[in-house]
C-alpha cells in the first residue's frame, strides 16, 4: 500500500511541478501600478528613451495592438523594407517630420491612418501625461532613427513631475488635475479641446459621432442636467446610446475646476 | 456634499491603517491562500450534492441500489468537507479583517445585510446536510425516500443561494454598477443594485457548472484511490464504476463550460473594453496558452481513461483500431489550440521571431484555427464516449444500419461546418469572424444532442455482447484520474487568478484603488507557485477528509459475524 501511496503522491507533485515549471518558463509580465514620471529640465535623450520604452511596454498598453501587426502596424520591426518606426516615421506624411508625425499619431490618431488598418487607435494624449507622451515619441524615434525630442518639447507646466492616473482610464492623464484643463482657462472651447470631448462627440460640425452630437444639446438638456451628466456620466443615458453606457470617463468632473464646469455647462446649454 | 464625502474618505484612508502585514509569507500570500483554499472546498461541497441528488434519483427510479450507495458515499464525504469549508471561511474572514481593512470595510458597508443572510443560510445548509445524511437509512424506502430526496434538493437550493450571494461580492469588485464612482458613499448604494451587477449572473452560471466538473473530478480521484487500495474484487468493481461515473460527469460538464465562459468574457468586454483587452491581449495573454495546455491535458487524459476502460468491455475490440486516429486529432487540436498569438512581445522577441507572428505557426494562433481545433476535440471526445457506450451492445432494431449511417453523417456535417467556418474566418473581418464561432458551436452541440438521441433509440432491446467487467482496469487508468483531478483543481486556481487579476491595482474596478505595497498584479510565474501551493494544501486536506470518512465507515459497517470478535472491517 505504501508503494501505491508514494506513486499517488509522486503523480500529484509531478503534475504540480510540471505546470509550475511551464508557467515560470514563459515570459513573465507583471501589471504595474502607474508611477510618477519625473523628467528634469536637463533630461537626456537616453533618459527619455528609457522612460518611453517603459511606458510603451507597460502602462501605455501600446503592445496590445502594435505588438501584433494585425490590429495596428508593428512599430518595432521592419515594414516592407522601410525599417522600424524610427526609420519610416519621417516619410509617412508629406510635410511632417518624424517628431510631428508621431505626436500627431498620439494626439489625433485619426488624422492619418496607415493603409490596411482600422482607425481604432485611442487618443493617447488623453491617457498619458505629456512627459509620458514625449518619452514614448523619443523611444519610437530611437527604433531605427534619431532622437530629437528634448525637454523643451514637454510643456513647462508638466516637465518636472507628472503623475499618470491609470493605464486604462481615458481622460485620466494630462490636461486635467487640480488646476483644471487648458491651464485652468474658463474658455469653454479651450476646455472642450483640452478635455478631448470631440474625440467622441460632435459639436458645430467638428468631432466624432461615437457619442451624442452636442450641437443642439441645449434643446435636450438644461445646464443643470449637463453639469450632472459631466459629473456622473451614468446618471442618464441618451436614447440610442444605451450600449455605449459607461464609455464616457467618470473623471472629468474631478479634473476641472468648478468655474470651468460651470462655464462648460452654460456654454453647452446655450447650444439650442 | 459629494466632494466633502470624497475628502472624508481620503482623510480616513490616509489616517487609518488600511492594510496589515502577515509574517513570513506576506499579506498577499496569506489572503490568496485563505481565499483559494476556501473556494476549492466550497466548490467541492457545492458540486458533490448536485450529483448526489441526481444519483439518488436514478437509484429510486431505476431501482438500482448501486446509485443509492454511490449517492450516500458522496454525501458522507461532504460531512467533514463542510467543516473544512467553514473553517477556511472563518480563516478568510479573519485574514480580511486584519490584513485587508480598507477594501473589507468598503465591502461590508455595501453588502452587510447579504453577509448576515449568508451566515444564516450556511446554518440552514449545514443542518439540512446532517438531516440528509443521518436520515438516509431511516427514510430509505417508499414515500419517505422521496421526502429524503427532497432534502437533497433543499440542500442544493441553500448551497446555490449561498454561492450566488458570495459571487455578488466578488463580481461587484470586478464590475461595479456604472453609477458608482470613487466619491459614492458605499452606505448609500442599494443592495440589489450592487448585487445585480454586469458579471454576477455569468459568474453564477459558470461556477455552477464548474462546481459539477470539480466535484466529479475529486470524487473520481477518491474512487481511484479506493480502487487501488481495494482488497476484494467486489470493492474494486464498485470503485471502478464510481470513478467512471465521476469522470463521466466531470468531462460532460466540462464540454458545456466554455460556453458559459464565452458569456462571461462578453460581459466583461461590454462592461469595459480595456478590462477585456487586459484579459485577452494584455499582460494576461500568456495565461491563455497555459490554459490551453491544461485543457489539452484534460482532453487527452479523459480520452485515455475511456480507451483503457474499453479493455474491460466485451466487444470493444472492434473499435480499438479507431482510437489511434482519435488520438491524432486530439494531439493536432491541442497543438493548434496552444499556439501563441496575441502575445505581448518586446523588440528583441519580435526581432527573434522575424515579425509580429511566427512565420509558420502564426496562422494557427488565430481564433479561426483555435475554435476549429477545440470544436473538433469536443467532437472527438464525444465519439470516444459513443464508442465506449456502444462497445458491448449490438443494435437489433431494423433501422440500425441506417441509424449508424445517419449518425456518421451528422458527425461529418458537424466537422464540415466547423472546418468551413474555420477556413472562411481567415477571409473576413474580425467582427464577422467572431460570429462564426456561434455556428461552429451550434453544429457541435446539435451533433451531440441528435446523435445521442438516435443512439438511445437504437439501443432499445440491443443484443448484449457481455457485461462490463467492472474492476478489471489496469492501475495506470486510475492514475489518469488523479492527473485529471489535479489539473481541474489547478485550472480552477488559474482562472481565479485571471478573474481577480484583471482588476489590476483596483480593489473595486475604478472605484476603490489598491494602495498597498501589493497593488501590482504579479506575473504568471509567481501566480503558478501560489496556485500549486493552494492545490497542494487543498488535496492534502481532502486526503485527510477522505481518510476520516473511511474511519467512520469502518467503525459503522462491521459484518455481523465478525462484530463479536472485533475482527476485520468489511465496510466497502
Amino acid at each position: 500500500m505504501w508503494a501505491t501511496n508514494l506513486k499517488v503522491v509522486g503523480i500529484v507533485l509531478g503534475t504540480l511541478a510540471l505546470y509550475t515549471l511551464i508557467a515560470n518558463k514563459i515570459p513573465q509580465v507583471q501589471s504595474e501600478v502607474p508611477q510618477t514620471l519625473t523628467l528634469g529640465a536637463n533630461v537626456t535623450p537616453e533618459q527619455l528613451v528609457a522612460a518611453g520604452e517603459k511606458v510603451f511596454n507597460g502602462i501605455g498598453g501600446c503592445t496590445t495592438c502594435h505588438g501584433l501587426g494585425t490590429r495596428a502596424p508593428n512599430l518595432l520591426t521592419d515594414e516592407k523594407g522601410t525599417g522600424p518606426i524610427g526609420a519610416r516615421c519621417g516619410k509617412r506624411e508629406a510635410g511632417k517630420d518624424c517628431k510631428q508625425y508621431l505626436y500627431e499619431s498620439l494626439d489625433d490618431p485619426k488624422a492619418y491612418v496607415v493603409a490596411g488598418y482600422q482607425p481604432i487607435m485611442p487618443v493617447m494624449t488623453k491617457q498619458l501625461s505629456p512627459p509620458q507622451v514625449w518619452s514614448v515619441i523619443a523611444f519610437l524615434e530611437s527604433e531605427g532613427g534619431t532622437v530629437d525630442v528634448t525637454a523643451s518639447d514637454i510643456p513647462a507646466s508638466s516637465s518636472t513631475s507628472t503623475t499618470s492616473t491609470t493605464s486604462t482610464t481615458p481622460g485620466g492623464g494630462g490636461g486635467g488635475g487640480s488646476g483644471g484643463f487648458a491651464g485652468g482657462s474658463a474658455d469653454p472651447k479651450a476646455i472642450i479641446q483640452a478635455a478631448g470631448c470631440l474625440a467622441c462627440h460632435k459639436l458645430d460640425g467638428q468631432g466624432q459621432v461615437i457619442a451624442p452630437d452636442l450641437t443642439h444639446v441645449g434643446s435636450r438638456r438644461d445646464a443643470e442636467s449637463i453639469r450632472k451628466k459631466i459629473l456622473d456620466p451614468a446618471s442618464s443615458i441618451a436614447k440610442g446610446y444605451e450600449k455605449l453606457a459607461g464609455i464616457m470617463p467618470k473623471t472629468f468632473g474631478t479634473m476641472m475646476s468648478a468655474a470651468q464646469l460651470e462655464a462648460l455647462a452654460q456654454y453647452l446649454a446655450a447650444h439650442k | 456634499m459629494t466632494e466633502h464625502w470624497s475628502l472624508a474618505l481620503q482623510v480616513a484612508a490616509d489616517t487609518t491603517r488600511a492594510y496589515g502585514e502577515f509574517p513570513l509569507i506576506g499579506a498577499r500570500a496569506a489572503v490568496w491562500i485563505a481565499a483559494e483554499v476556501h473556494l476549492m472546498f466550497a466548490a467541492f461541497v457545492l458540486g458533490v450534492p448536485m450529483f448526489a441528488v441526481v444519483a439518488e434519483a436514478i437509484g429510486i427510479v431505476g431501482k438500482d441500489a448501486r446509485y443509492d450507495r454511490l449517492a450516500k458515499e458522496f454525501t458522507r464525504l461532504l460531512l467533514v468537507a463542510y467543516s473544512a469549508t467553514a473553517i477556511w471561511g472563518a480563516i478568510l474572514v479573519f485574514i480580511l479583517a486584519t490584513l485587508w481593512m480598507k477594501p473589507w470595510a468598503y465591502l461590508t458597508a455595501v453588502f452587510a445585510p447579504s453577509m448576515w443572510l449568508y451566515a444564516a443560510l450556511f446554518f440552514c445548509e449545514s443542518f439540512t446536510l446532517y438531516l440528509y445524511y443521518y436520515g438516509w437509512d431511516r427514510w430509505k424506502y417508499g414515500r419517505p425516500k422521496w421526502g429524503h430526496w427532497g432534502l437533497g434538493l433543499l440542500l442544493n437550493l441553500w448551497g446555490t443561494i449561498v454561492m450566488f450571494i458570495a459571487n455578488s461580492w466578488l463580481t461587484y469588485m470586478m464590475t461595479p454598477p456604472r453609477d458608482v464612482t470613487p466619491s459614492t458613499d458605499p452606505a448609500t448604494i442599494k443592495l440589489w443594485h450592487a448585487i445585480a451587477n454586469a458579471t454576477w449572473m455569468p459568474i453564477n452560471v459558470h461556477r455552477l457548472i464548474a462546481n459539477v466538473v470539480f466535484g466529479g473530478a475529486i470524487v473520481a480521484a477518491y474512487a481511484s484511490y479506493r480502487f487501488l487500495a481495494a482488497k476484494t474484487d467486489e470493492e474494486r468493481a464498485h470503485y471502478d464504476w464510481m470513478g467512471y461515473v465521476g469522470n463521466f460527469i466531470a468531462i460532460s460538464a466540462l464540454i458545456v463550460l466554455p460556453f458559459a465562459g464565452y458569456w462571461l468574457g462578453r460581459e466583461i468586454y461590454q462592461y469595459d473594453q480595456s478590462m477585456g483587452i487586459t484579459m485577452m491581449g494584455g499582460f494576461m495573454s500568456w495565461l491563455w496558452v497555459i490554459q490551453a495546455f491544461l485543457i489539452a491535458v484534460l482532453f487527452l487524459t479523459g480520452n485515455y481513461y475511456l480507451w483503457i476502460g474499453m479493455g474491460r468491455i466485451p466487444g470493444a475490440e472492434r473499435f480499438r483500431p479507431y482510437t489511434k486516429w482519435l488520438l491524432v486529432v486530439l494531439v493536432l487540436g491541442a497543438i493548434v489550440w496552444g499556439t501563441p498569438h496575441t502575445m505581448i512581445a518586446d523588440s528583441k522577441e519580435l526581432a527573434a521571431m522575424g515579425g509580429s507572428h511566427h512565420p509558420f505557426l502564426g496562422a494557427l494562433g488565430v481564433m479561426s484555427a483555435k475554435n476549429t481545433a477545440v470544436n473538433l476535440m469536443i467532437l472527438t471526445t464525444f465519439l470516444s464516449f459513443l464508442m465506449y457506450r456502444r462497445a458491448n451492445t449490438r443494435p437489433v432494431v431494423p433501422w440500425a444500419g441506417t441509424g449508424t449511417i445517419i449518425q456518421g453523417a451528422m458527425f461529418a456535417v458537424a466537422a464540415g461546418v466547423v472546418l468551413f467556418y474555420g477556413i472562411r474566418g481567415y477571409f473576413v473581418e474580425a467582427i464577422v469572424r467572431i460570429g462564426f464561432s456561434v455556428y461552429q458551436v451550434l453544429a457541435v452541440l446539435s451533433c451531440i444532442v441528435f446523435v445521442t438521441l438516435i443512439d438511445i433509440l437504437m439501443a432499445r432491446g440491443a443484443q448484449s455482447l457481455g457485461a462490463i467487467q467492472w474492476g478489471k482496469m489496469p492501475p495506470r487508468s486510475q492514475y489518469a484520474l488523479f492527473i485529471l483531478a489535479v489539473t481541474f483543481t489547478w485550472l480552477m486556481g488559474l482562472m481565479g487568478f485571471a478573474r481577480s487579476g484583471i482588476r489590476q491595482y483596483w480593489h473595486v474596478w475604478q472605484v476603490v484603488q489598491d494602495t498597498s505595497k501589493y497593488a501590482a498584479t504579479p506575473a504568471l510565474g509567481y501566480a503558478s507557485k501560489m496556485i500549486s501551493l493552494c492545490v497542494l494544501i487543498f488535496l492534502t486536506l481532502v486526503a485527510f477528509v477522505f481518510w476520516l470518512g473511511g474511519l467512520a465507515e469502518k467503525s459503522t459497517f462491521v459484518s455481523p459475524g465478525e462484530s463479536a470478535g472485533g475482527g476485520r472491517h468489511v465496510g466497502h
